[in-house]
């Protein structure tokens, strides 16, 4: 099935998704989630692909929550029910075998924030603009980020972002470690090119181990990681002796 | 009186200054009772809508943590504190602390209980306490911990050295660092914007953000989906929506 949202390429080992929903802003809209999560589940499966690149590039913005029109009307339930869509897809993305970059190319807010932080790592064109406006539209937001965003950059820097509702730029974002590198606007796609190629040169088996700890190390205590870690070293490392 | 400890000073704007002394003579025990009958104000007050918390001249409460007579006093006091702190972190309202002198011992702990802090280029910060013998005990280390890293945290409570206001923002003890002499007009500036904001959205979303940070990421996120759909049941997200799609200021009532 065609995607309507989105635009899929792989180069080198390197697996694009891009939002390209048409319009100025990338909006998650309910087709939107649903064409990503399908997408994530192709490249999960496809053996071409080693490392996934997560972009709007190259248009004006990564992506922003749903479309206000729309949300104004929800009901409780049918709210509910799109935090469970949009938790679905960021658990598919934080437990693809596969790095997941997210290359930040503009406009960032809301559930686009959230599903920038389901990336394993944020890279910024300069022109970056990240926010958590639902302070502003009387809402919190329901995509994880309540759990996620003060564990990236410390709560006290976190719930300013959400009380304010203000947008950072990328200078603040690398700050307080919302994005991990920033780039000039030249440089931005060729560099995270070049990144997101330097990272699939690595075998496979031991990124998935390495993604799949360090998301566990989060949410474990350090003897339970520890022996988490013993068992993927002893499996990976010996993979690696007999297929190198 | 305690009150004199710790006086609230209400803003026409709605929101309120709660001052705090500085000097080292203050006793942990009263500064922490006034505390608690100036939290429980506010929070039975609906119609304050934000809180600062600063200190007098230069300092900011930097009265050392005391030693106790007995092993039930200090459990006592200890347990004290970490209740008042915690009551004033579920106060409900944005709260910042804003820091122009010395923020240490006590002090500091009252600043990491707030939703965060902002300080001057003239501000320090510490738990000098240890010199004494002394750890923090109203919740501070746990606070300093999960807010700049376990490292920062040990190095700061080891070596009782005060912190520079730079130091402080490099590390993210801090969220904004001011030019001298500015650190409450800042503060008071940032918290009449925080105010235009939905104050539902700002109590659920700190809840939220309290509750989810210790517990793993799937319990925490169902929680979140909960709340999120609870905000649709409020008069803010209707008035935040509509005055976004009408392009207007937003009136929210905080219901």
């Amino acid at each position: 099935m065609p995607y309507k949202k989105l635009r899929i390429e792989t180069v080198n080992r390197v697996g694009y998704i891009l939002l390209d929903a048409g319009s100025r802003f990338n909006k998650l809209s309910i087709t939107t989630i649903r064409e990503l999560k399908r997408a994530f589940t192709r490249i999960e499966e496809d053996d071409a692909v080693k490392v996934v690149v997560l972009s709007g590039y190259p248009g004006e913005s990564f992506a922003v929550g749903a479309d206000i029109g729309q949300m104004v009307h929800f009901s409780p339930d049918e709210a509910f029910h799109f935090a469970e869509l949009g938790q679905s897809l960021f658990a598919r993305i934080e437990s693809c075998s596969k790095p997941v970059i997210g290359a930040l190319n503009g406009i960032t807010m809301g559930g686009g924030c959230d599903l920038a932080m389901s990336c394993d790592i944020r890279i910024a064109r300069e022109s970056l603009m990240i926010a958590h406006p639902g302070a502003r539209l009387g809402i919190i937001t329901g995509f994880c980020g309540t759990r996620k965003l003060p564990h990236i950059v410390g709560k006290n820097a976190a719930r300013e972002i959400f009380m304010t509702s203000d947008p950072i730029d990328a200078a603040a974002a690398l700050r307080i470690g919302l994005v991990d590198r920033v780039h000039s606007c030249d440089e931005f796609w060729p560099k995270t090119v070049a990144y997101a190629e330097q990272i699939a040169s690595h075998p496979m088996t031991a990124l998935s181990a390495a993604k799949r700890l360090l998301n566990a190390a989060e949410d474990t205590d350090l003897r339970t990681g520890c022996l988490l870690e013993r068992e993927a070293a002893t499996h990976v490392n010996t993979l690696q002796g007999h297929f190198r | 009186m305690p009150e004199r400890l710790c006086t609230i000073q209400p803003k026409t704007n709605g929101t309120a200054v709660l001052t705090i002394p500085g000097g080292r003579n203050s006793s942990a025990k009263n500064l922490l009772e006034a505390l608690k009958r100036q939290t429980a104000a506010l929070s039975a007050n609906r119609d304050v809508k934000g809180l600062i918390i600063t200190g007098t001249g230069s300092g900011f409460c930097c009265c050392p943590a005391e030693g106790s007579a007995s092993f039930q006093d200090a459990a006592a006091l200890s347990g004290f504190g970490q209740q008042v702190l915690f009551s004033l972190e579920k106060i409900g309202t944005p709260c910042i602390a804003a820091i122009e002198g010395e923020c240490s011992g006590l002090g500091l702990e009252v600043a990491l209980a707030c939703d965060f802090i902002v300080a001057s280029r003239t501000a320090s910060f510490g738990f000098p306490g240890i010199a004494a013998g002394l750890i923090p005990f109203c919740g501070g280390s746990q606070r300093l911990a999960r807010l700049v890293g376990k490292s920062q945290a040990k190095e700061i409570i080891f070596s009782g050295d005060l912190m520079s206001a730079e130091e402080a923002y490099r590390i993210g003890l801090i969220n904004h660092l001011y030019p001298e002499g500015e650190a409450l007009s800042r503060a008071e500036e940032l918290l009449a914007h925080i105010c235009t904001r939905s104050p539902n959205a700002i109590r659920i979303g700190g809840e939220i953000v309290n509750a989810g940070y210790d517990i793993d990421l799937h319990t925490a996120c169902m929680l979140e989906r909960d709340a999120f759909a609870l905000c649709f049941s409020s008069f803010d997200q209707r008035e935040g929506m509509q005055a976004f799609l009408d392009k207007r200021p937003p009136l929210f009532k905080g219901e």
